[in-house]
C-alpha cells in the first residue's frame, strides 16, 4: 500500500518518462510522430499483398483479421521481450537515483501501451474504410479489453523485468518464449482450428481471450463473450499482484547486482 | 533553530538522520558469471566471496547540520550515502531518516539529446520526485540559474558541455528538501559558475536543510560543513570538526603516498639505507600540527613590521609582512606557497595562495626567502593563527605547518563582529 501511494507521487517521473519516449523516439526523423500512424499501416500494407494475392485465405477479410489481432499482440510482445530488459536499460538511473522501481516498468509499460493506442486509431479508421459496422457496446467495452491487456502485460513486464536483472538469460528466454507463445495465440488463425480437446488448454492463455476480444469488436462488430474476457480480467489481476510482490522482494538488491 | 552555531541550541535540534551500526557486504563472484548453464552445473560450488564495505558505523546528523564524509576511494564513503539515498540497504543496522530526502548524486539523469532543454527539466526534476506543480513553480529560477534562457527551448543536443552540467546542475540544486546528498558533483562548470552553485549551497544551508556531502575537496567540505566524518575500511576512523580532522586526514594520506613512493624508489633503485635515515628523521620532527614529504622545509617564519621589525601585534588597519625562510632538498620548480589565518576558535578568516593569486607554479631554490606583504588584517580583536604549506599543485604536501605563528590584532576600542570596519558616526 505504501509503495502505491509512493508511486502516485511520482507520477510525474512516469508521466515525463512516458512524454521523453514518445516523444523523444522520433525527434529527430524527418517525419516525426507521423511515423507512429506510418509503421502500422505499412504494416497492414504488406499483410493485404501477402495475404490477398499469395497466400490467399479463406476467411474473408485476413488482412484485417490479422490486422486487429496483431497490434494488440505487438504490444503484448514488447512488454515482454523489449519489457524484461527494462530495468537494466534505465541503469544509470536505478543505480544512482532513489525513486521507486516500479516507476521504471510502469513507464515502459505505458509507453508501449500509448503507442498502441495510436495505432489503434489507424486500426478503427481502417476497420471503418473496410465497411465493418461496429455494435455500439461491443465499442464501449473496448477500454475494458484494453485495461486487461495493460494489467496483464505491466503484471508480467513486472515480474520479467526483475528477474532480468538477477539472471540475464531471462531476455533470450523471453525471446523465444514470445514466438511461441504467439504462434499459441489464435492471431493468425481462429479458435475454431484448435482441437475441441486442447481448447481448455488454450483458454489458460490469458491472450488468447484478448485477442478474442479485441476480434470479436474490430472485425466482427459484435461485443465480447464476458466469461472469456471476465477469466482475463481474472489473470490480468492475478499477474498484476504477484508482479508487484515479486519485484517488491526482488528489488532492494536492484543496484547491488547491476 | 535559527541558530545551529550555539551548542546547546544544537542539542535541541531534532535528529533527522540516525545511522546505527550499520554494516554492508558486497558479494564478489570469483568469475562474474551468471548464466543458466553454470547456475545448474555449479549449483553447490559457485565461488564467491563476501567483501564487508561496511564494518559497523554509527553516526547522527541533526536538522540544520551539515555533514562531509571523506576517506579513500573504496572506504565506503559513497557507499553510505547510497544507503542514506536507499539506493542500497544495509545487511545490518538501521537507518532512520526524517523529511524529504534529495540526492545530487547524478547530474543530467534522464535527459534526452533531441528534447528542449525546457523539456528535460521537467524529466530531470520529476526523476528527483517532484510534481508537475512543483516544476512549474521552479521553472524561472532553474532557467535563471543556468543562464541558458536564450537557449532553453533548443535541443540539449545542441549545447556545450558546459552549457549541459550548467543546466543540470540548475535542476538538482532547485530541488527543494529536508535532507540533501551530495556526491562529489560541486566541482562543475567555469570559477564563476562554481562560486555560485557554492553560494547557492551555503544559501539552502542557511535555510535549515540538512547536507552531506561526499567529497574529496577538503576546502570546500571546510567551507560548507559543521562537521567532517572520516571513514577509513569501513568504520568511523575520526569525527569533528573539519578544522580538525582534515589536517590527520591529509597527514595520513601523505604518509601513504610517501610509503607508495619509497616502495616504488626502492623497488626502482634499490636505494641505500641512507635515504631512509633522513625519511624517517624526517617523520619524527612531523608533529601533528605539522606534515608533508620534506622535500621543501618551511625554516622560519616571522611577522615583521613595514620596516622590517619584527612584532606580533598590529592595528587592524596596519600593513605587516609574513617573511618565511625555507630549504629543499633539490630545486623544485611546480610550487604552491599558501597561507590561512583562522580566529581562535577555529573560524577560517582568509586564505591564499600563490596558485590563486598569480596562477603560475612558484620555483623554490635550494636555500630562499619568501615575503607576504599584507596591506592589512581587518579583523576585529583577538588572535589569529596562521597556518603555511608548501605543497604541489595537486595538493601533495612538501610541508603543511598548522599554527606556525601567532598574530595579534588590537585596535583602540573593542566593536562587535568578526571583522573591523573604519567608520564614523554623524548626529544630526
Amino acid at each position: 500500500m505504501d509503495t502505491l501511494k509512493e508511486i502516485w507521487a511520482y507520477r510525474t517521473m512516469i508521466h515525463a518518462l512516458v512524454h521523453k519516449d514518445l516523444r523523444g523516439r522520433y525527434q529527430a526523423s524527418v517525419l516525426g510522430f507521423l511515423w507512429t500512424f506510418i509503421v502500422p499501416l505499412c504494416q497492414l500494407l504488406v499483410y493485404t499483398v501477402v495475404f490477398s494475392v499469395i497466400m490467399k485465405s479463406n476467411i474473408e477479410k485476413f488482412y484485417l483479421y490479422l490486422f486487429v489481432a496483431l497490434i494488440p499482440w505487438n504490444f503484448f510482445s514488447s512488454c515482454l521481450t523489449a519489457g524484461s530488459g527494462c530495468l537494466l536499460q534505465q541503469k544509470t538511473l536505478v543505480n544512482k537515483i532513489y525513486f521507486p522501481r516500479e516507476v521504471i516498468p510502469i513507464s515502459f509499460v505505458t509507453s508501449s501501451f500509448v503507442n498502441m493506442l495510436y495505432c489503434e486509431i489507424v486500426v478503427i479508421a481502417v476497420c471503418i474504410f473496410s465497411g465493418i459496422r461496429f455494435s455500439l457496446p461491443g465499442l464501449l467495452s473496448l477500454p475494458l479489453v484494453m485495461a486487461v491487456e495493460y494489467m496483464l502485460a505491466l503484471g508480467i513486464t513486472m515480474i520479467m523485468s526483475a528477474i532480468d536483472v538477477y539472471f540475464r538469460d531471462m531476455e533470450h528466454i523471453l525471446g523465444i518464449l514470445s514466438m511461441a507463445w504467439m504462434f499459441l495465440t489464435p492471431i493468425m488463425y481462429d479458435l475454431s482450428r484448435i482441437p475441441k480437446r486442447l481448447l481448455p488448454v488454450f483458454q489458460l492463455n490469458p491472450m488468447t481471450s484478448i485477442v478474442t476480444a479485441y476480434r470479436d469488436i474490430l472485425y466482427w462488430g459484435r461485443e465480447p463473450q464476458l466469461e472469456t474476457l471476465g477469466a482475463a480480467a481474472g489473470m490480468g489481476i492475478v499477474f498484476l499482484t504477484a508482479g508487484f510482490l515479486i519485484f517488491g522482494k526482488l528489488k532492494r538488491r536492484f543496484s547491488e547486482v547491476m | 533553530m535559527e541558530d545551529n552555531k550555539d551548542g546547546k541550541l544544537m542539542e535541541e535540534t531534532p535528529v533527522v538522520i540516525d545511522v546505527q551500526n550499520v554494516k554492508k557486504k558486497f558479494r564478489i563472484y570469483a568469475d562474474g558469471s551468471t548464466s543458466l548453464k553454470e547456475r545448474i552445473l555449479f549449483r553447490n560450488r559457485r565461488r564467491y566471496e563476501d567483501r564487508w564495505v561496511l564494518k559497523g558505523i554509527s553516526f547522527q546528523v541533526r536538522q540544520g547540520e551539515a555533514i562531509g564524509l571523506i576517506g579513500e576511494n573504496g572506504c565506503g564513503k559513497s557507499t553510505t550515502l547510497k544507503m542514506l539515498t536507499r539506493i542500497l540497504y544495509p545487511n545490518e543496522g538501521t537507518i532512520r531518516m526524517k523529511g524529504r530526502v534529495s540526492s545530487l548524486i547524478e547530474l543530467g539523469a534522464g535527459f534526452h539529446p533531441d528534447l528542449s532543454g525546457r523539456e528535460n527539466i521537467y524529466t530531470n526534476a520529476s526523476i528527483f520526485g517532484l510534481k508537475r506543480q512543483e516544476i512549474d513553480r521552479r521553472l524561472e529560477d532553474i532557467i535563471e540559474f543556468s543562464e541558458l534562457e536564450d537557449y532553453i527551448d533548443n535541443p540539449v543536443r545542441t549545447y556545450s558541455s558546459g552549457m549541459y552540467t550548467r543546466l543540470a546542475f540548475a535542476v538538482a540544486i532547485n530541488v527543494d528538501a529536508d535532507i540533501l546528498l551530495v556526491d562529489e558533483i560541486l566541482a562543475v562548470g567555469d570559477a564563476s559558475f562554481q562560486a555560485k552553485c557554492f553560494h547557492k549551497m551555503q544559501e539552502i544551508k542557511a535555510k535549515g536543510t540538512t547536507i552531506v556531502i561526499v567529497s574529496h575537496a577538503l576546502d570546500r567540505i571546510e567551507q560548507i560543513c559543521d562537521r567532517t566524518i572520516w571513514i577509513e575500511e569501513g568504520v568511523i576512523r575520526e569525527s569533528g570538526l573539519p578544522r580538525n580532522v582534515h589536517p590527520l586526514y591529509m597527514a595520513y594520506m601523505n604518509e601513504k603516498n610517501q610509503s607508495r613512493a619509497e616502495r616504488e624508489q626502492r623497488r626502482k633503485e634499490g636505494r641505500k639505507a641512507a635515504e631512509n635515515e633522513t625519511r624517517r628523521d624526517n617523520k619524527e620532527r612531523t608533529g601533528q600540527k605539522r606534515e608533508g614529504s620534506g622535500e621543501a622545509r618551511v625554516e622560519k617564519v616571522s611577522i615583521q613590521g613595514v620596516d622590517g621589525t619584527e612584532k606580533n601585534s598590529f592595528s587592524p588597519m596596519e600593513p605587516f609582512v609574513i617573511h618565511i625562510d625555507y630549504t629543499a632538498q633539490k630545486k623544485i620548480n611546480n610550487a604552491v606557497v599558501g597561507i590561512a589565518v583562522y580566529r581562535s576558535d577555529q573560524t577560517y578568516i582568509y586564505g591564499t595562495n600563490t596558485l590563486i593569486d598569480t596562477s603560475a607554479p612558484v620555483a623554490l631554490e635550494e636555500k630562499g626567502q619568501i615575503d607576504l606583504k599584507m596591506d592589512s588584517l581587518p579583523v576585529n580583536n583577538g588572535v589569529y593563527s596562521i597556518d603555511l604549506a608548501l605543497h604541489r599543485p595537486d595538493g601533495f604536501n612538501y610541508d603543511f605547518w598548522k599554527e606556525v605563528c601567532r598574530i595579534s590584532i588590537a585596535d583602540k576600542v573593542q566593536t562587535a563582529g568578526i571583522i573591523s570596519v573604519s567608520h564614523r558616526w554623524e548626529i544630526h
